[in-house]
């Protein structure tokens, strides 16, 4: 099963262009959508799970027209959303009990099966009886998580799911993922590079509405294998660089400035070329070079 | 910073559109108001002019009452507002100080709301300064305005709205600043609704009305308490002003405000989260896996109808519970049961006395609860279409596998779970109810008749339409106040000209209950309506479903999008269907209603009584004979709701010449068609007046004078299918009760001319006069029974049911059964009045003798109370009037119980219906504290076979002064002779605020007693004082020797007939000159007085020796008939008063004595024996004073 997208567009009624001409052919596996806060993952994520409608383009998810058979694709579908609440009065094992009814797991001890293996891998069973209205941020992600679990979907889709989770839970969240199995689409947004670069197998890269690169982690850091060099400087050459180089990110590094350059040979001597890192493929395409879309 | 905060406030408020949208709001509410046909709203009708300051006050009040949700809005969200945009952990952080927060806020929002609610005055000012050019009301010309005057439109603003403003903002802020959520500020206006409901509750009742005007916290009832006796000249030219009652009841709410000010000062913290109240314990963890050992089992995921029918199960008890476990939704519901079985002490009270709680008044008093009822509807529907929404859950919610329909269906299912068990809860209350009264007749099944098909219908049908609003538009808040707009709207549907309950939503309710006919006919009617309403609200909500909101977007044309995929064959089919439904529904009872019957009008039918004036006015004293003879044979078939009326009227010629043309006046009900009418001579009809049911007859012969004609007739009575407003309740399965108005008469019937002065005004037509000139030729020759007959010859063969027993006038000759009717043959052995009724229900009777008259009373099995007060009441009667007045005509008397849809009794010959609602379920339980009006109304319908049967007075004004006047004291001395003296002074204490609150509302004129036209609280409330005080002053025996003089001057005779003059005659004769000039002030002016006890004081002197003095003030007043007074010099003698206590602590005179009083201010210096405890002037309020309660003051000791 693939989940096919084509020329998608979607303009909101403030003007806002939030995906333009997205196409984008996403196979069974983890796929990672990378990009900065307001770069379109989200509302592709929502068009993708049914809950927001699109001006023109087609999703295809195998045979079912995702736009317009949404019952089809919530048989199937399991989705966090990136910001969510709870109904603060309940408790866990209630909420998710319920959901799962919602979701069709008719056999009630099927459903208190799933229901207690999920509070048990994502960690809240010990909290399960406590009001959702008194979890802690990382507890009610994890609840998200839960949720999206619950009638083995065949297409995931998590929106910056490890946001707010602790390092430990992050990893335990991400093996989970990855122990979803081949046959399933997982669709994971985040602005994280490390998220992607550890656990998918696809990716794209997308900034104000556009897809920016699109192609396995691995081949986006060989495109820029080599051609990373970096430069530890002070911040009052900052400026002079700036103007110089095609800086792709700076960070500070004990208070002085650490700058990435992007280039085919050594910049200057004192640049130190550096092995590639996914981040930096990141950076080079939201910042670095003045590359346009990617044409499908 | 203060200055700041508040600043800001403003320039926050500044930007935001709804608080733009909140002032046309109101701007336009006050200006539709005026500017339209509903002003009259405000109390403009009759002599009281459209911007008289008491309509101007009125509106005022009411509007800022009305629009208090606004109040609620801007208010309660100036600190709600940081915690729903989560901005109070940046704002509390920094330095400001709380005062300065509060305080800013506070001034801030409450400044805008005053610039808010300007919007009153303003709309007000527009509307009556545009109201002559708006194009919609185009009798405005007409309208007599007084003179513009600004201060009539700012003293009730700054007042009353400015400090309700005040105090409602001020409680809404702190219930927002410390409850910290919207709901909590929405919970607190209901519950001042519901105290404000309480005050007028209590407002009725008479004992604790200074209280109720006390409390109410938005002060209405306190303007309604102060303007309860206000005569339309007072109206015209007072303001309320802010003094008395008004200023203690804003002092103590303005008290409130400020306590609930310093309140969120200290309540409130800065804190951004709050110590919980209740400590939780940790639960102690067992059982803890490693997470990474765990499989997640594969499961089986069915989507099929199954499926959905678990889901929707699953989602309706999950919101049911949610709804339950709101701590508002308890509020509401714990109120709403206060408020019950607070209303529940006082069940239908009529003079105070309370009823037998069966179970149809307690369903009624139950209803009170509706109130509540739509609350949580309107409320919790816009919660629940918003829960996810608001909780962010929505996400996750839509994308669960169920169709778009299951969310909402099962929002609405959910809600009517809660209304099904709170409907149980509130059957349960009204068994306590009925245990607390020692009642134990508890019908259960008419319980859930009445409240799981009316009142649950009602519900669903609110809820639906609320589900539509909140999705339709999209706005919680906005949701909310289309629903109240909604509500307005549908109450003046009926001013707009959508008079067809076709038209108001969620009409065709059950009707009343009777215990004899139970729902009668109004069962048919409305399952057509609810059938409609249904498939009508059911579009409405499939309409919702297809553009609720599922997943992000929110603008409509995305909506219409995503909705056009749920439009699939199922939901368009189930759409079309439930659309022919609503029209062929629509289309039974639009036939049913307008076609099978008359639907006509308000505006139609003012046009045809117009039009009948116009055309046959001209006949109204042609000259006619008189029928002196009806024998009639009618047969009555209750379960069909029809009958027959076959026989003949004998017509005597009775003035001096031949008469030519008989002008026949048939009922104009609908239902009423005439089989045939025709003359023992040669006729032809000469005019035909098919619109007005008026022939005109010339008789080949003329009735020479002197000479009779027998006019036979047959007229048919068929109920045809419904009609709009449930039909008639005349002709019923169970309780039939119809009089002669549906056979043949004789001329022009005034009656069905138009009577509403600004309804004739608006027509270019004169004022109608109501009565004739007391000295009127014309009306001295006409009872008060018409100008059909003097007296009349009676038989009636009257068939019914099988199993009904019907009755008639006149004595019971033969009574058989013929298949599977019964038949009675009544004959009357004397001449009688032109005025017989005809009843028929299943009766169980009761029998007894006076002497040698037979009484009997036909009642409804079950309610049998109070038979024995009613026996009792005719013997008393029967001895009393007998005694005092003249002997009883005739040799039976009867009572007949009559279902409640008319609340009265009546007087025919011989026989008496009775009401079921005024007496048979009344529950007298301290004969010497409840007033027992059951027997009191006996003895007043038994008087009236003295004062009406046996006299007949003219057609004049006054007229009502010799029938119900004299009723009403032969009654008050049954009642005199039998209970104790604090009763009278009770009953008279209601019947002095009856009276002064009647003049209050008088439409054209108040009249002197002597000239009353039809004037309720004149010839009963006012005259039941006068003649009280009467025979106080000139002796019980002079009246009924002035009475028994006037019968024996009068008894049985025909034309001419007595005016009030002729009584007033023998009065005058029966009274000493020195209180002749009570006639004057009692019967010939509308005389006021203001006694007033200033102070009262006592010094012990010796042993069983108390001089006690008195410093009273008395005023005298005239009244003209607008209600203008004018002070009068007093030369009048009052009571003068001292009360000891007695050993059962009960107040006992031991001083009463009449004084002369010449000028204001007067002392008195009394001796007494007992130790005085209260004294006073005029204490039994046997002269008519506005302010009855400052009569008598308790005595203060000196040494």
């Amino acid at each position: 099963m693939q989940l096919i997208i084509k020329d998608l567009n979607k303009t909101y009624s403030n003007g806002v262009q939030a995906l333009k001409d997205i196409s984008l052919t996403i196979n069974q596996g983890m796929f990672g959508l990378l990009g900065p806060n307001g770069a379109g993952k989200s509302s592709l994520m929502r068009t993708i799970s049914t809950l927001q409608e699109a001006d023109s383009g087609s999703i295809m998810l195998g045979d079912i027209n995702v736009l317009t058979q949404k019952e089809e694709v919530r048989k199937t579908l399991g989705y966090l959303p990136q910001e969510f609440g709870v109904y603060p009065k309940i408790d866990a094992v209630t909420l998710l009990n319920h959901l799962a009814v919602l979701k069709g797991i008719t056999d009630k001890k099927e459903r208190k099966a799933v229901v207690e293996a999920l509070l048990h891998k994502t960690n809240l069973w010990a909290a399960r009886e406590k009001n959702l209205g008194g979890y802690s941020g990382g507890m009610k992600q994890r609840f998200g998580i839960a949720q999206a679990l619950l009638a083995n979907p065949k297409l995931i889709i998590v929106d910056e799911p490890t946001a707010g989770l602790d390092p430990a839970e992050r990893n335990r969240f991400l093996n989970l993922l990855s122990e979803l199995g081949e046959n399933t689409i997982v669709i994971l947004s985040t602005h994280i590079v490390e998220d992607v670069k550890e656990l998918c197998t696809d990716m794209a890269i997308i900034n104000k509405g556009q897809v920016l690169y699109k192609g396995s982690p691995l081949d986006a850091i060989a495109e820029v294998e080599g051609k990373v060099w970096k430069k530890r400087i002070t911040k009052a050459e900052l400026e002079e660089y700036r103007k110089n180089f095609n800086i792709i990110s700076e960070r500070l590094i004990a208070g002085r400035p650490e700058i990435s350059v992007l280039s085919d040979q050594s910049p200057d001597a004192s640049f130190e070329r550096v092995a590639a890192d996914l981040e930096d493929v990141y950076f080079t395409h939201i910042f670095g070079s003045q590359q346009t879309a990617v044409n499908s | 910073m203060l200055k700041e905060i508040f600043r800001f406030e403003l320039s926050y408020r500044k930007n935001r559109a709804a608080n733009y949208i909140y002032f046309g709001i109101v701007f336009l509410m006050s200006f539709a108001i005026v500017a339209s046909p509903l002003v009259s709203v405000g109390g403009a009708i009759g002599q009281i002019k459209p911007n008289s300051p008491f309509v101007i006050s009125g509106l005022t009040m009411a509007l800022s009452y009305v629009l208090m949700m606004i109040a609620s809005a801007i208010m309660g969200v100036a600190i709600v507002r940081d915690f729903d945009h989560n901005t109070e952990a940046i704002l509390f952080s920094t330095p400001m100080k709380k005062i300065d927060y509060l305080l800013g806020r506070f001034g801030g929002s409450f400044i805008v709301l005053i610039l808010i609610f300007s919007g009153i005055w303003m709309g007000l000012m527009t509307g009556y300064s545009l109201g002559k050019v708006v194009p919609w009301e185009t009798d405005w010309k007409e309208k007599e305005m007084l003179p513009f005057h600004a201060w009539h439109f700012f003293q009730p603003f700054l007042f009353y709205t400015v400090s309700n403003l005040f105090i409602m903002g001020s409680l809404f802020f702190m219930s927002g600043a410390l409850g910290r959520k919207t709901i909590v500020i929405y919970t607190q206006g209901i519950v001042l609704l519901v105290l404000s409901s309480l005050a007028d509750t209590f407002l009725g009742n008479l004992e604790s009305k200074e209280m109720a005007a006390l409390l109410d916290p938005f002060g209405s009832r306190t303007f309604d308490f102060i303007t309860q006796y206000w005569t339309p000249s007072e109206k015209n030219t007072l303001l309320v002003p802010l003094e008395g009652v008004m200023l203690y009841n804003r002092l103590i709410w303005m008290g409130v405000a400020v306590a609930a000010l310093i309140g969120t000062y200290y309540g409130f913290s800065f804190n951004v989260v709050r110590n919980s109240l209740i400590k939780r314990k940790a639960v102690p963890v067992k059982g803890i896996v490693q997470p990474d050992a765990v499989v997640i089992p594969a499961v089986k995921q069915v989507i099929n109808l199954n499926t959905h029918i678990r889901q929707f199960i699953q989602l309706s008890v999950f919101y049911f519970k949610m709804v339950i476990k709101e701590i508002p939704f308890l509020a509401i519901v714990i109120v709403g049961m206060l408020f019950l079985f607070l209303s529940a002490t006082q069940l239908n009270q009529l003079y105070g006395t309370n009823s037998y709680p069966t179970t149809y008044s307690v369903i009624e008093l139950l209803g009170g609860f509706t109130l509540f009822f739509l609350i949580i509807a309107i409320f919790y529907s816009g919660e629940l279409v918003w829960k996810e929404r608001e909780v962010k859950f929505n996400l996750i919610n839509d994308a669960m596998p169920m169709p778009s329909f299951i969310g909402l269906v099962s929002k609405f299912t959910g809600l009517i779970i809660i209304y099904v068990l709170l409907i149980l809860v509130l059957i349960f209350c009204g068994i306590i109810i009925q245990v607390s009264y020692g009642y134990f007749k508890f019908e259960l099944a008419l319980y859930f008749r009445s409240l799981y098909t009316g009142t649950l219908a009602f519900l669903a049908l609110y809820t639906l339409l609320a589900i539509f609003i909140q999705v339709l538009v999209n706005n919680k808040f906005l949701g909310f106040a289309l629903c109240i707009v909604f509500f307005i709207l549908r109450s003046v549907l009926g001013q707009l000209g959508l008079e067809h309950n076709l038209w108001r939503f969620a009409s065709g309710g059950l009707g009343t209950f009777s215990d004899m006919n139970a729902y009668g006919h109004y069962v048919t009617p409305f399952n057509w309506y609810q059938l409609y309403w249904f498939a009508f609200s059911i579009i409405l909500f499939s309409v919702a479903v297809v553009f609720s909101v599922r997943g992000s977007e929110a603008v409509m044309n995305m909506r219409w999008k995503a909705g056009k995929l749920r439009l699939n064959r199922a939901m368009v089919i189930f759409m079309i269907t439930t659309f022919s439904v609503f029209i062929f529904a629509g289309a039974y009872i639009y036939y049913n209603t307008t076609v099978l019957n008359t639907f006509t009008k308000s505006d139609d039918q003012e046009d045809q009584q117009e039009e009948y004036e116009k055309t046959l006015k001209k006949y109204e004293f042609i000259a006619q004979p008189k029928i002196t003879e009806a024998n009639l044979k009618v047969d009555i078939y209750p379960y069909d709701r029809n009958f027959t009326a076959e026989g003949y009227f004998w017509l005597k010629n009775k003035t001096n010449s031949p008469i030519q043309d008989i002008h026949i006046q048939n009922s104009p009900d609908d239902n009423i068609t005439i089989g045939y009418l025709k003359f023992d001579r040669e006729a032809t009809i000469k005019e035909k007046h098919e619109d007005f049911n008026y022939f005109v007859y010339e008789l080949a012969q003329p009735l020479a004078a002197g000479d009779s004609v027998k006019m036979s007739f047959k007229t048919s009575f068929l109920t045809k299918g419904f009609q709009q407003g449930g039909g008639n309740s005349s002709i019923v399965f169970n309780g039939t009760f119809f009089n002669n108005q549906f056979f043949p008469s004789l001329g022009y019937n005034e009656n069905f001319e138009l009577g509403d002065d600004d309804e004739r005004k608006k027509r270019k037509m004169k004022p109608k006069e109501r009565m004739l000139e007391r000295n009127d030729p014309r009306g001295l020759q006409q009872s008060l029974f018409g100008d059909d007959a003097d007296h009349i010859r009676f038989e009636m063969v009257v068939s019914t049911a099988g199993d009904q027993i019907a009755i008639a006038p006149g004595y019971l000759q033969k009574e058989w059964k013929e298949g599977d009717r019964k038949f009675f043959h009544y004959k009357m052995d004397a001449p009688m009045c032109n005025f017989y009724s005809i009843v028929s229900a299943r009766y169980a009777v009761k029998r007894d003798k006076w002497n040698e008259v037979n009484l009997e009373i036909y009642y409804h099995p079950g309610h049998e109370y109070n038979l024995d007060k009613m026996m009792q009441g005719m013997k008393d009667a029967l001895t009393y009037y007998t005694n005092n007045f003249s002997p009883y005509q005739y040799r039976q008397a009867r009572i007949m119980e009559f279902p409640r849809y008319s609340s009265f009794a009546q007087s025919f010959a011989n026989t008496i219906p009775f009401s079921e609602g005024i007496g048979f379920i009344a529950k007298v339980d301290d004969p010497e504290k409840d007033i027992d009006y059951v027997y009191y109304v006996t003895a007043h319908e038994m008087a009236h076979q003295w004062w009406g049967h046996q006299v007949m007075e003219a057609g004049v004004k006054g007229n009502a002064m010799l029938s119900e006047s004299m009723s009403q004291y032969a009654a008050l001395m049954v009642l005199k002779h039998k209970f104790a003296p604090e009763m009278m002074e009770r009953y008279l204490k209601y019947e002095l605020d009856r009276y002064l609150r009647g003049r209050a509302f008088e439409r054209k004129k108040e009249q002197p007693l002597e000239l009353v036209e039809g004037q309720g609280y004149i010839h009963y409330q006012k005259a039941s004082l006068i003649f009280y005080a009467l025979q106080d002053y000139i002796g019980e025996d002079s009246v009924n020797a002035a009475f028994r003089r006037y019968n024996k001057e009068w008894r049985f005779k025909d034309a001419p007939y007595p005016t009030s003059a002729d009584l007033l005659k023998h009065i005058k004769k029966a009274t000493p000159d020195s209180l002749q000039y009570l006639i004057h002030d009692m019967f010939e002016t509308i005389t006021l007085f203001e006694n007033k006890t200033d102070s009262v004081s006592s010094r012990e002197l010796a042993k069983d020796k108390f001089e006690v003095t008195l410093k009273v003030s008395s005023e005298k007043l005239r009244a003209d008939s607008t209600g203008t007074e004018t002070n009068l010099p007093l030369n009048d003698w009052i009571d003068i008063g001292i009360y000891t206590k007695t050993k059962a602590s009960k107040d006992s005179l031991v001083y009463l004595k009449k004084h002369k009083i010449t000028k204001k201010e007067n002392t008195f210096k009394i001796m007494v024996k007992d130790k005085p405890r209260k004294a006073g002037i005029d204490p039994m309020h046997k002269l008519i004073d506005r302010h009855s309660d400052d009569n008598t003051k308790i005595v203060v000791s000196k040494k």
